[in-house]
């Protein structure tokens, strides 16, 4: 059949239409709440980030003022240690963090040629849990309630003996701006996983996106961990738990323990994706980037060992000395993989003679920053040098140049070789090398002084010094340093604040970088990739077009995706290694629901603050809810994939399962998530067990092994029976499928009924010391396990039962991952029964 | 003669004050074995450093090579680094340098651990963090002191350190590391003075508002100064003496002050705040805050939450002749 062209011009362009309908955002103020979109959500997460960052930056300058002289009284020490408290915190969790992750919700996409995120409402809830537990953070200060006992909590300053009501927002809003960071990790992990463009095989992505595969799945890990630690603290404070309390059996390194499990990572997350912008913009002010495989072991490297150097940050408290140098060891060789990062872009660099313009400038100056906080970070993880320098001034100067250096400089390096992309013009150059200058500058007068005052041993967290220490005039230094300093990022501000308005027009690609977003307009706007682009190499704007050899197949499913499909948004998933297209998969449209589920879990932080209890089952109905509406498939939508031509066409699968789906995936990782959280608890379990006399303590009864097989039992037995549904699911009769699932419901319900009769016999409680915290949160985590469970498999019940002839089609994911995550529960509880109830009689 | 360590400390400092809390003026043998670790680390770190930033220079602003920018296409981007010689470049860089520096300084830092270890004879002393002052006691003896700690000059102390409240850590950095104080743990620690003198010594984890005060002093004395410091400590206080400040201890017994403080021989015997026993022969108050002068000690008792705000310790309401007493009697308390 053939057509005129004008009316295949015509049905090009009515096509066209469509496509850019559906990608369309909605505007007006209600609309932008709703918004989805990779671009808006990150640079909302840039702007408040940022803003943070300032605020924090002005906590930081008063605190100068404070110390630049002996004896000060500019501040007293109960606003002093409030100030410290809350500029680590903001800069920690919703500076470095947050504005790494908008960065990325940005460019990732942009670079890897995907048209979204993999879950772009995840992005939006992300963003607006991040931005209330930033506003519940500060507005202790309306209340003044603000914490004082540092970004660190150690118990028992911040137990329920000690600490004031400062630290009901502390731990409040820091547990939700976790959720943010897990969220936000997940949404990462597979987005650059599976949503690249055709082509781009694993080998062949930026080294950005390298650094930021690394640092998500790390931030999944650390911060789960740190929502565990923070909710142990938080039920010592709500319910009257005994986990950190020393008189109860509570154990207050295990506080330290936990934390800096999260917290050693914690520097490489925000270090690891700024070592991506610094990969990103040496190889495109050089022309080329030298070992590139060298540079992607050394992130994975890092990734992996910084979950092993935690005790570090513990050397003073009395553990053994031989785990000592264990930690010691694992410290100095994550200092090669760093040499190896430095080395390879030093050698990119190498006689290149390349143009010195400001992101490049900002580039040089986190290497030399970065080199000189490095080797005192080797000095610290020396562990008797460590015992003098440990919480002095030498550890403030070490983690200043590691952190500022290290992330701060390649933030703006990043903003300022971005800003052409951002807003389509240039910053002033000028404007830009002064600010550089007086960054760094002001940087170093204010932190170098810091590593002498530390080791004339000047403590950190002192509001004061006597003036016969001999500090005073270092002190005035390092204060005259931090005004320069403000001021080169105040310029910062101003020279991006006037380039978005007043900058000359940028070009098309301004540095001539390789990467995929410099194809695209600036700003990019909603609609990325109507014609999703075909990768042959590692630096596609580089590269000549290449006669297709294998890639001929993948090039021409991208041509017959060109503005396809029309009505509703879908990108290609890739394989995880080679980058060949394996399905076609539907990406979320715009919708308030993340809004309304981030307000329930605000509802229920704030309750938890205000002590209304009552409210905390309504917040978290209130988000159950809005994430079931959420989730739940759009049957119009449904229509739309079920008759549309594009599987036949490109060969791509539209409804897909397993690993191949993004459901799937995102189910994966939520297992990870809680298997991790069941992990922490195992660890505190088996810690508490190591430092006590007696076990169970205080004269409790052991447990019941045999009754709690029993109840226990059904968890498994759910999973063969949901196993049974999946099998009978690939023939064609539905009932099969259908009973076994409602069997498994079934079987699910009578284990949390028995189960909580088995609670409900004991004769202690949470409260009664640490073992029976640890018991029943144990046995609550088996619970909340279950119930997912539960919400999962009753779902796939109730569709099942009411769809159509088209069941085999829609439902065959859903079957599957409620099977899966069935198996992932029985496995829990075996583990779960094991610990609790046989461990005692074992060990 | 002087040491290469007694040159780069003059570098960096001229002098050392009469207070110094300062790691690289080591006074002890533990303080002194890391002194020398960080003089090492200095010279050694300093060559890789500047190491790093002439190689970046030099590959900044050497001449460029075959490849020169205006002609290249970046399709080049390999064409004069053979990769074996990048390589080769990273290896030794990232590599080989790091782990030919930082090898033997992992086996330094074992060696000079080894050279920190406890020796086994020493003297016991226990000492108890609280918010925000210490409780030194002498095992063996009835001796209490607070925030000052007495030691022999050449003899090896051996601290037992607890807290009873939050988590402190003990440091005196001219004698040696710090060491944790956890509440419901014993860590146990050592110092040794090489010279009579004193060491200022401070908190080292952050232990809430009064943290940056929360200092002591170690006073070393000679042997025998010490010894005859120790019977003297033991010695009951003269009866005369007390009858002599009567009216001050009566002052003592009556406005609260024994709620939280006692003074043996007396009522008083409280335990919330420092034992003041010895108070007279204190040099300094409040956490080796002030110097123990009539005129502070007097400044302190009427109000000390405008010296150290945030204590436990409330106002005193006194009239003159009250305080005067109080204070009179107090340094009796030698």
């Amino acid at each position: 059949m053939s057509e005129s062209p004008e009316s295949l011009d015509q049905s090009l362009a009515l096509r066209k239409e469509a496509f850019n309908q559906t990608w369309n955002e909605p505007t007006g103020l209600f609309g932008q709440l709703a918004t989805v979109d990779n671009f808006l959500i990150g640079m909302r997460f840039l702007v408040t980030s940022f803003s943070f960052f300032l605020v924090a930056g002005v906590f930081a300058l008063l605190m100068r003022v404070q110390l630049a002289r002996a004896e000060n009284d500019f501040l007293g020490p109960e606003v002093y240690n409030r100030l410290f408290t809350m500029h680590g915190t903001v800069m920690m969790y919703l500076f470095a963090i947050p504005f790494q992750e908008g960065l990325a919700a940005m460019l990732l996409p942009w670079m890897l040629g995907a048209r979204d995120l993999a879950y772009p409402r995840l992005t939006a809830f992300s963003y607006w849990i991040f931005l209330f537990s930033g506003l519940i953070f500060f507005s202790g200060f309306l209340f003044d309630a603000v914490a004082d006992i540092g970004w660190f909590a150690y118990t028992p300053l911040s137990s329920p003996a000690f600490a004031g009501k400062g630290i009901d927002f502390w731990v409040v809003g820091l547990g939700a701006a976790e959720v943010a960071g897990v969220a936000a990790g997940a949404e990462l992990t597979i987005s650059i996983l599976r949503l690249r463009a055709p082509g781009m095989s694993l080998d062949r992505m930026p080294l950005y996106a390298w650094a930021w595969l690394v640092t998500a799945v790390m931030i999944v890990f650390a911060f789960t961990t740190l929502f565990m630690a923070t909710l142990l603290l938080e039920l010592d404070h709500d319910l009257g738990t005994r986990f950190f309390n020393d008189q109860k059996g509570g154990n207050h390194l295990l506080w330290q323990q936990l934390f800096w499990f999260f917290g050693h990572p914690e520097v490489y997350i925000i270090f690891l994706p700024a070592t991506g912008v610094v990969s990103v913009i040496v190889c495109t002010f050089s022309r080329r980037i030298i070992g590139y495989t060298w540079i992607v072991v050394a992130i994975v490297v890092t990734g992996f060992l910084s979950f092993g150097l935690w005790v570090h940050h513990m050397y003073t408290t009395g553990l053994p000395e031989l785990s000592l140098y264990f930690f010691a060891g694992a410290s100095l060789m994550i200092a090669i993989a760093s040499g190896v990062q430095i080395f390879s872009w030093i050698a990119s660099l190498w006689r290149q003679r390349p143009r010195l313009l400001t992101p490049l400038l900002f580039v040089l100056g986190f290497v030399f920053i970065f080199v000189l906080g490095g080797l005192t970070g080797v000095m610290v993880a020396v562990v008797p040098f460590d015992w003098q320098v440990h919480d002095t001034y030498f550890l403030v100067a070490h983690f200043h140049y590691v952190l500022i250096g290290g992330a701060v400089f390649p933030m703006l390096a990043g903003v300022y070789y971005w800003l052409p992309k951002f807003c389509g013009r240039m910053p002033s150059e000028r404007l830009g090398q002064w600010s550089f200058w007086l960054t760094f500058v002001g940087f170093n007068v204010c932190f170098f002084p810091m590593h002498i005052l530390g080791l004339l041993g000047m403590p950190r967290r002192v509001y004061t010094y006597p003036a016969s220490l001999g500090l005073e005039s270092l002190n005035l230094v390092a204060t005259i340093g931090a005004f320069v300093l403000a001021a080169g990022f105040l310029l910062f501000v101003f020279n991006v604040l006037h380039a978005a308005r007043f900058g000359r027009e940028a070009a098309a690609n301004p540095w001539g970088g390789d990467t995929l977003e410099w194809t695209l307009p600036s700003p990019p706007g909603f609609i990325l990739y109507p014609r999703i682009p075909f990768v042959s190499g590692r630096h596609p704007l580089w590269e000549q077009e290449t006669p297709p050899i294998a890639g001929e197949s993948s090039r021409r499913i991208t041509e017959l995706l060109d503005h396809r499909p029309e009505h509703w948004r879908a990108t290609i998933l890739v394989d995880v290694l080679t980058g060949q297209p394996q399905a076609l998969v539907r990406l979320a449209i715009p919708s308030h629901m993340p809004l309304l589920a981030a307000s329930g879990v605000v509802l229920v932080t704030v309750a938890t603050i205000a002590k209304l209890f009552l409210l905390v089952p309504v917040g978290v109905l209130i988000s159950v809810a809005a994430i079931i509406v959420w989730l739940w498939p759009d049957r119009k939508e449904l229509e739309l994939q079920r008759t549309s031509t594009l599987p036949a066409e490109t060969g791509l699968p539209i409804f897909t399962i397993g690993s191949r789906s993004l459901g799937w995936l995102g189910m994966c990782v939520l297992m990870a998530v809680l298997g991790w959280c069941v992990g922490t608890l195992l660890y505190t379990y088996f810690y508490l067990q190591l430092y006590s006399k007696e076990w169970p303590q205080g004269d409790l009864p052991m447990p019941e092994p045999i009754q709690a097989a029993l109840v226990f039992g059904f968890v498994p037995c759910a999973a063969v029976a949901c196993c049974a549904a999946w099998r009978g699911m690939s023939r064609t009769r539905r009932s099969p499928g259908l009973i076994g699932l409602a069997a498994g419901c079934f079987l699910l319900v009578l284990f949390l009924t028995m189960h909580m009769q088995l609670l409900n016999r004991l004769r202690f409680s949470p409260q009664t010391n640490a073992y029976g915290s640890v018991f029943f949160l144990l046995n609550w985590a088996m619970d909340m396990v279950v119930v997912i469970g539960l919400g999962l498999a009753a779902s796939a019940v109730i569709r099942l039962w009411k769809e159509g002839e088209h069941w085999q089609m829609f439902l065959k994911l859903h079957v599957q991952m409620a099977t899966h995550y069935c198996y992932f529960a029985a496995a829990v509880a075996v583990v779960i029964y094991a610990t609790l109830y046989v461990s005692p009689f074992v060990f | 003669m002087l040491s290469v360590s007694e040159i780069l400390t003059w570098r960096l400092c001229a002098t050392v004050v009469p207070n110094s809390q300062s790691i690289v003026h080591p006074a002890g043998p533990a303080a002194a074995e890391i002194a020398w670790l960080w003089w090492i680390m200095l010279i050694a770190f300093t060559g890789v450093f500047l190491l790093v930033i002439v190689l970046l220079i030099c590959g900044i602003f050497g001449r460029s090579g075959a490849l020169d920018r205006s002609e290249s296409g970046p399709n080049e981007s390999k064409a004069t680094w053979r990769p074996w010689g990048s390589n080769g470049f990273i290896v030794a860089g990232g590599i080989v340098l790091p782990v030919l520096i930082l090898t033997p300084l992992y086996f330094y830092s074992l060696t000079t651990s080894a050279g920190l270890r406890m020796p086994e004879e020493a003297l016991r002393i226990r000492v108890a963090g609280h918010m925000w002052w210490w409780e030194v006691r002498y095992p063996g003896s009835e001796v209490v002191l607070a925030n000052e700690i007495y030691i022999p000059v050449g003899r090896p102390v051996r601290l037992e350190l607890t807290s009873t409240d939050v988590i402190h850590s003990f440091w005196v950095p001219r004698l040696n590391g710090k060491r944790d104080m956890i509440p419901g743990v014993e860590n146990s620690f050592w110092i040794q003075a090489d010279e009579a003198g004193i060491y200022r010594g401070q908190c080292g984890e952050y232990c809430g508002t009064q943290h940056a005060n929360m200092a002591f002093e170690v006073i070393a004395l000679r042997s025998e100064d010490f010894n005859a410091w120790m019977i003297s400590q033991t010695e009951k206080t003269d009866e005369s003496e007390v009858l002599a400040a009567d009216r001050g201890l009566q002052v003592f017994l009556s406005v609260g002050c024994v709620q939280c403080h006692s003074i043996e021989g007396t009522q008083a015997a409280g335990n919330a705040g420092p034992d003041l026993t010895h108070l007279g022969s204190r040099r300094m108050i409040g956490g080796a805050l002030l110097p123990n002068t009539r005129g502070n000690l007097s400044g302190w008792i009427l109000d000390p939450q405008a010296i150290k705000p945030g204590i436990k310790m409330p106002r005193t309401y006194l009239d003159a002749d009250d305080l005067q007493a109080l204070v009179l009697y107090l340094e009796t308390l030698q």
